[in-house]
């Protein structure tokens, strides 16, 4: 009753292989293509492109994961139509005679007794040419055999049980195949045609395939848990959007109403159970693992609760299947649930042990020790808690999942743990460690205790990338490039022991070593290259196919000719999805990402839009919806600063539209920011403020936790501040802010606050106290490459000396020329109508030059100005 | 006496009715509940009354407290007020014939001959007992086809295929007014396994505001009453069978003290009830009164010795309290009785696994859910097992399954927390401890395994752990473990003042149970201590004077502690 229930931790011969009506009505197709002794061209097919195509439709469907259930009788003959052509009904009238001709168990015993005459002999070397036989060894030849197999194996009730179930298919799609068939014969009268040219070698594919699968099945073995991990890249990555959700069906669990109890249909009593029947085991997996990543790549627009009533059902009809578990919490997870997600993430390790993505092969062969895995539970535990903004918990558990995969020896997870901390502590402002790391991850309490949160991180990082190196996890290498990349982007790095004469140290980051890492990281897709086709699994690649027949076809029936559909079709098969891993391409898409914010702080504009444009338009399919997002946020963001707000709004509008689905997004953000600077350049100090006060709501209220939007509100703030000249209130929030970002170390974000202590002064009057300002920023942006940055303080630089008088104008002057190069090629219109201007101030200042004169070199820079500052809307330059 | 008598005459007649109608076990509740039912001595012989066995002793031993509040109550019949009539039974001959052919199909459980020698009948009687027995030859198809269609990743949904017309016709006959309470319970039986929850519970209402006797369809309703506040809106009639009701459905809820009262007051009219005693037993169990519990259950067995209904809880109270002798007795009398029922094969699961014979103790676990599969304590006991044999993930798919069925389970919570904490992963381990805490917050046990959680070196979250001990030491924890930790820990804090008052109220309680060992020196020598810190050196003295009792270091230490004060004290003050 209970066997496999009753045995925790085995799960039951997980490949096992049931005889359904959908799988005899293969058997019976698989009949019809390859009959036994016939030429080579058996009877019904008219030429051999034909044939193939039924072969490949067959193989297709022993493969595809489009659905846990499988067709319907009727389902089935409308595919068959679209591959059928003028077979159409020969092939769908067989299927129906056959299975209707099965009317007592022994006509089913002789069936399956034919079927096995169309298998060759293990040694029929000695094959006529024309004679098609069906190799036992080949996918259909495989199919066949499991079907005879579990049909042999099964009890004589199972065969009674199958028998009813073949009627109730056969009665349930009755209707709609009459239909379908009297319709379909007064139009289809047309020529059969003759594709002969067309000899896809059937064999040949079918052994190809038959590769793709076992190596996909040992690929398979991590790759299921990485689903977690590979969150650890999301954020600097990219996705894309598949216009409109999945349309599936959805068996709606049947509630009866009180009112509506008394009218049943007939048809709810023929709407018995045996009406939906699994797919194989493989089949399931490989549909789970498609909407995983779709989960993932859509993120809260996937549909929810459609999901989970198939998962509802799948969890139903095979709830020792105990994946399921993770899709929910997947689902949960993107949809912001935390109470769900954390139930079914500990629902499902509690089944399988962090065992069971290795299980459709066979789960006892993979050495899975009889521990179980848990610390693959803890690594995913830990990522969710990071991925709702819950440092300390994730760090916590992520400790403990280095502690036990340490005990266990599990490298690779060990590997990803670390990744995870890394990111971790990359992206949330951990200020104080509590010695948690240090107190039990050895090799960094070897090193000394007296490290900074940085320090540490540097450490983890190496260690974590030179392991992923020699495990040989090519997407983890990859990722750790990406990270180290962000490290020596933000910050310096310190030499670890500090004792001894201080060596010549040079407090700087290194571009250089930024972009060795990005390329290091964009490696990983050479290693795809060769291997090209192989790493495809072919049951999405399947999946594509069916998918395929399904779509409307609006443009062949404006073709010329109607059988050029079936062509075409044949060719779709081998010229479809791409070869290289969804995985994969989001990675190699966050490294151009990544570019884009690099450039930004260096400040060279073009390349920064260069790259997100790049990333927006290659890395849209593969990558996810919040990524997509970001980049076009920044695309945005950039048309404000160099073209002025109306071409911004009008692109917003446009990205509003496409990522409506999304609930937090980037787009939120954009949106916010664009909207406070319009309104602060307009004079709307209220609006502003509201603005700004709206832009801190979305920041988590975690300490640490979404720094960059706090810091960005505060510093928002500051200038509202200073543009209603409240400037000790101003100064105080910079105060704030400089605290916060010292106390997480956001060297980068120092720079700006320093810039901006320097411009309260001076807009205060106190020029002489906002000199040193404005050289710290100088001196800051030097060590971190910003040069963009670096222009603006000096040109800030340039007006305090302007404002301590007249006698400085030539110096502000000299100091404004040099900037202009940046300032000009790279800075947005505000900052070059500052610069013009300032720069006519400084003429006017300077005593030995006179207007009159030379009107041109004062006019034409404020002309400039202008005419930036018109784009910009402002209403008011400055206070004067 | 009104009352009493009343009653043995209503459930006369609902003995009949329903065993008339194949309801069996509600039949046999109404026939357990109308012996238990105090006899007038009267009114019967001495053999008569001998029947109504070994009087009441464990009444007389626990119930005087309570005593006083029901006799003030006007017994437990209160609840009287409208007792509907017992429908008449429908008496055409011809009718009958068939009727009794077709009841006597039913009791050789051939239930779709049955079904079938009714096809044409109207009356109700006829009427229900035909979608009676179609309706458990659904269920009977049902089974087999589970094991039949059983796919390869577990079972495949059977459901049973004569539900939809069985709910057809008797949704009809509602419609018309035409059903009695019979087929009302019917009704609500299938409307529930369709899962249309409301309907089926105001169904049930419907059949046992009619017809209160019948207990099959009060239990039908208990299980669809999952929260206090679906049970409260309820609009049921008052009758006595109410109070078994809503006894019964406290006790699931987890409202012990509510359904122990009702009980008690049951006791009065139904004062032979076996029933009632197990009941009673329920809910001391989870109240953790072991003794009462083997009190009940002894006088229980001595009644009804053949009974297996609850014994597997007697043999978690003997297990609980190491009775070898009497646990293999136990189990050795349900073996003779009934092998296959899951109570027995838990009762030998627990014997196995108190001789430390984890294997085999697990196979009878196992046997147990092979005969039913929802049998929780099963999952949970099985769990222990593995957690014995070091098997952790078999522990852990154990109790998640027993939690899945159950979420209420605070025992499976607890055991999949100590799983995850013997696996090194305490963090992980502390959100299931959270669990089991939330759904049992006054035990202590629970408590202070959380509080051992934040307490091992690798989390050493000390605050927490503190916090998690005072809530223990709030809930009568008996081993005063929490206590001591306690102590132990704000003494490691330095926080020494905190400690000594917990070190003291322990030794009080240790004291007061004459408890000797370590902790009572570590008290002493603590407070010793402290005291002598704190200058309040007579303090100081009398607990150096009692550590000089004990052998070992500690004496020394005692007695140089002591020479310490004195000179201290000369100190202060010197002798005259």
């Amino acid at each position: 009753m209970s066997g496999a229930a009753a045995m925790p931790g085995l799960s039951k011969a997980a490949g096992a292989f049931t005889i359904t009506p959908h799988k005899l009505s293969i058997c019976i197709l698989i009949q019809v293509y390859a009959p036994p002794s016939q030429t080579s061209v058996p009877f019904p097919f008219s030429s051999v492109a034909q044939h193939n195509l039924l072969g490949s439709f067959l193989l297709s469907l022993t493969k595809s994961s489009e659905d846990i259930f499988e067709p319907k009788l009727d389902e089935l003959v409308s595919q068959l139509k679209e591959i059928g052509g003028v077979l159409n009904h020969w092939l769908s009238d067989h299927l129906a005679r056959k299975l209707s001709s099965l009317a007592s168990p022994d006509d089913l015993f002789n069936f399956f007794n034919d079927l096995r005459g169309i298998l060759g002999g293990s040694d029929s070397n000695v094959m006529d040419d024309d004679q098609i036989i069906l190799d036992p060894s080949s996918n259909l030849g495989v199919f066949v055999r499991r079907c005879l197999l579990a049909f042999n194996l099964l009890s004589f009730e199972a065969v009674c049980h199958l028998l009813t179930n073949v009627a109730t298919y056969c009665k349930e799609s009755l209707s709609t195949y009459e239909l379908s068939h009297f319709d379909d014969s007064d139009s289809d009268t047309e020529a059969p045609m003759h594709y002969e040219n067309m000899d896809l070698e059937n064999l040949v594919v079918e052994k190809v395939n038959k590769e793709i699968e076992s190596r996909y099945v040992v690929d398979d073995r991590f790759s299921f848990h990485n689903h977690a991990p590979k969150a650890l890249v999301r954020a600097d990555e990219d996705r894309d959007f598949s216009p409109g959700p999945q349309v599936r069906k959805i068996n709606k669990p049947r509630e009866v109403s009180a009112c509506a109890s008394s009218s049943y249909d007939v048809s709810d009593s023929v709407d018995s159970p045996s009406g939906d029947f699994l797919r194989t085991n493989w089949q399931i997996q490989g549909y789970l693992l498609e909407q995983a990543d779709t989960i993932e790549r859509q993120g809260s627009s996937f549909p929810l609760n459609a999901f989970e009533s198939v998962l509802k059902d799948l969890l139903k009809l095979a709830p020792e299947l105990h994946r399921v578990h993770f899709l929910r919490y997947l689902n949960s997870l993107y949809h912001q649930d935390y109470h769900t997600a954390l139930e079914n993430i500990h629902r499902y390790f509690d089944y399988s042990a962090g065992a069971e993505g290795c299980d459709f092969v066979s789960s006892s062969s993979t050495g899975c020790n009889s521990f179980g895995r848990y610390e693959i539970a803890l690594l995913c535990l830990g990522m969710m808690h990071f991925h709702f903004g819950h440092p300390d918990q994730a760090l916590e558990v992520l400790t403990e999942a280095v502690r036990v995969s340490q005990q266990q020896n599990n490298d690779s997870c060990l590997a990803y743990t670390l990744a995870a901390i890394c990111k971790l502590l990359s992206e949330f402002g951990v200020s104080n460690m509590r010695g948690l790391i240090g107190s039990s991850y050895s090799p960094v309490t070897s090193i000394g205790t007296a490290l900074s949160t940085q320090q540490l991180l540097y450490v983890l990082l190496r260690r974590s990338l030179k392991r992923a190196e020699s495990l040989k996890l090519k997407r983890l290498v990859a990722s750790n490039h990406l990270a180290m990349a962000k490290f020596d982007l933000t910050q310096v790095q310190r030499p670890l022991l500090s004792f001894g004469p201080k060596a010549s140290m040079k407090l700087a980051t290194f571009p250089s070593n930024v972009c060795k890492e990005l390329r290091l990281s964009s490696h990983l897709i050479n290693e795809y290259v060769d291997e090209a086709l192989l790493m495809i699994p072919d049951g999405a690649f399947c999946t594509q196919w069916i998918k395929n027949l399904k779509k409307p076809k609006g443009s062949v029936i404006f073709s010329q000719e109607n059988e050029c559909r079936n062509n075409t079709n044949a060719f779709q098969f081998c010229g479809q999805p791409c070869s290289i891993p969804g995985s994969v391409l989001q990675l190699l898409g966050s490294s151009y990402l990544f570019r884009a914010t690099a450039w930004e702080f260096y400040g060279s504009s073009p390349l920064a839009r260069m790259n997100a444009l790049l990333y927006a338009t290659c890395f849209a399919d593969s990558s996810s919806l919040d990524d997509l997002a970001l980049a076009y946020g920044k695309l945005i963001q950039y048309l404000a600063v160099f073209k002025g707000y109306k071409e911004a709004f009008a692109a917003l509008k446009l990205a509003e539209e496409k990522f409506l689905s999304l609930s937090k997004s980037q787009i939120q953000l954009v949106k916010l920011q664009l909207l406070h600077d319009h309104a602060l350049h307009t004079g709307n100090l209220k609006l502003a403020q509201q603005l700004c006060d709206e832009l801190g709501v979305l920041a988590s209220s975690v300490a640490g936790v979404d720094i960059e939007i706090k810091v960005e509100a505060s510093l928002r703030h500051a200038r509202i501040l200073i543009a209603a000249n409240q400037f000790s209130q101003a100064a105080a929030v910079a105060r704030s802010l400089f605290c916060m970002c010292y106390k997480f170390s956001l060297q980068v974000e120092n720079a700006t606050v320093l810039l901006l202590f320097a411009e309260i002064h001076k807009r205060s009057g106190n020029a002489v106290l906002g000199i040193p300002y404005a050289l710290a920023s100088l001196s800051f942006c030097k060590s971190f490459n910003l040069d963009l940055l670096k222009a603006s303080a000096t040109l800030t630089l340039a007006e305090l000396w302007l404002s301590l008088g007249s006698s400085h104008a030539k110096r502000a002057l000299d100091l404004i020329h040099g900037a202009f190069p940046v300032l000009l090629g790279h800075g947005g219109l505000e900052l070059r109508a500052r610069a013009f201007i300032t720069e006519a101030k400084c003429y006017l200042a300077d005593s030995n030059f006179s207007v009159s004169e030379e009107p041109e070199m004062v006019l034409e820079p404020l002309r400039q100005a202008s005419e930036d500052l018109e784009l910009l809307e402002v209403s008011q330059y400055g206070n004067k | 006496m009104g009352i009493k008598e009343n009653c043995r005459n209503e459930l006369r007649a609902a003995v009949r009715q329903l065993s008339d109608r194949c309801l069996y076990s509600a039949s046999k509740w109404a026939a357990e509940q109308l012996v238990g039912i105090e006899q007038d001595p009267a009114k019967y012989t001495p053999s008569h009354t001998r029947f109504q066995r070994g009087s009441s002793s464990i009444r007389r031993r626990f119930r005087t407290a309570t005593e006083a509040a029901f006799t003030s109550t006007p017994a437990a019949g209160v609840s009287h007020l409208t007792t509907p009539s017992v429908p008449e039974d429908d008496n055409e001959a011809i009718d009958n014939d068939f009727y009794l052919l077709a009841k006597s199909y039913f009791d050789c459980q051939e239930y779709r001959r049955a079904t079938h020698v009714l096809r044409d009948q109207t009356g109700k009687k006829a009427v229900f007992l035909r979608c009676y027995s179609l309706y458990l030859a659904g269920e009977r198809r049902k089974e087999e086809e589970m094991i039949e269609l059983e796919g390869p990743l577990g079972k495949s949904d059977v459901v049973n295929h004569e539900l939809v017309s069985i709910e057809r016709e008797l949704s009809g006959l509602r419609k018309n007014g035409s059903i009695d309470s019979f087929g009302l319970y019917l009704y609500g039986l299938v409307l529930k396994q369709k899962g249309s929850d409301n309907l089926a519970r105001t169904v049930l209402v419907e059949s046992v505001n009619s017809y209160p006797w019948n207990w099959s369809a009060w239990s039908e309703l208990q299980s669809l009453c999952t929260t206090a506040e679906t049970l409260d809106s309820l609009n049921l009639n008052n009758h006595w069978m109410k109070d078994f009701f809503l006894a019964y459905a406290y006790q699931e809820l987890r409202m012990h003290t509510e359904s122990l009262v009702k009980y008690e007051n049951l006791q009065g009219t139904f004062s032979f009830s076996n029933y009632i005693q197990a009941q009673i037993a329920k809910a001391q169990y989870s109240r953790r009164e072991f003794e009462q519990v083997e009190v009940i259950f002894e006088e229980l067995l001595r009644n009804d010795p053949y009974r297996i209904e609850d014994m597997d809880m007697y043999s978690n109270v003997l297990y609980a309290k190491e009775c070898f002798s009497a646990l293999s007795y136990l189990a050795h009398r349900v073996f003779l009785t009934d092998k296959y029922r899951p109570e027995s094969c838990c009762i030998i699961g627990n014997y196995y696994s108190l001789k430390g014979q984890h294997e085999k103790s697990v196979m009878y676990f196992r046997r147990a859910l092979k005969l039913n599969k929802k049998y929780l304590s099963a999952w949970t006991l099985m769990g222990h097992e593995y957690v014995e044999m070091k098997n952790t993930p078999a522990a852990v798919d154990a109790y998640r399954r027993a939690v899945d069925i159950n979420p209420c389970d605070y025992r499976a919570w607890y055991g999949l927390g100590q799983a995850y904490e013997m696996m090194g992963m305490p963090f992980y381990a502390l959100h299931y401890f959270k669990k089991s805490v939330f759904l049992h917050p006054s035990d202590s046990r629970l408590w202070i395994a959380m509080a051992q959680c934040y307490e091992t070196e690798q989390l050493h979250m000390l605050e927490e752990a503190i916090k998690c001990y005072r809530r223990a030491a709030n809930c009568n924890d008996r081993e005063a473990i929490a206590l001591h930790q306690l102590a132990k820990l704000h003494a490691e804090l330095g926080r020494s003042e905190e400690a000594a008052f917990y070190y003291k109220k322990d030794l009080e309680i240790m004291e007061a149970e004459e408890r000797e060992g370590p902790n009572l020196v570590e008290a002493l020598m603590f407070l010793a201590r402290y005291y002598k810190a704190q200058k309040r050196f007579e303090d100081a003295e009398v607990y150096c004077t009692r550590l000089l009792d004990y052998s070992g270091p500690e004496k020394e230490t005692a007695k140089s502690l002591l020479r310490g004060i004195r000179y201290e004290m000369d100190v202060e003050h010197p002798p005259p």
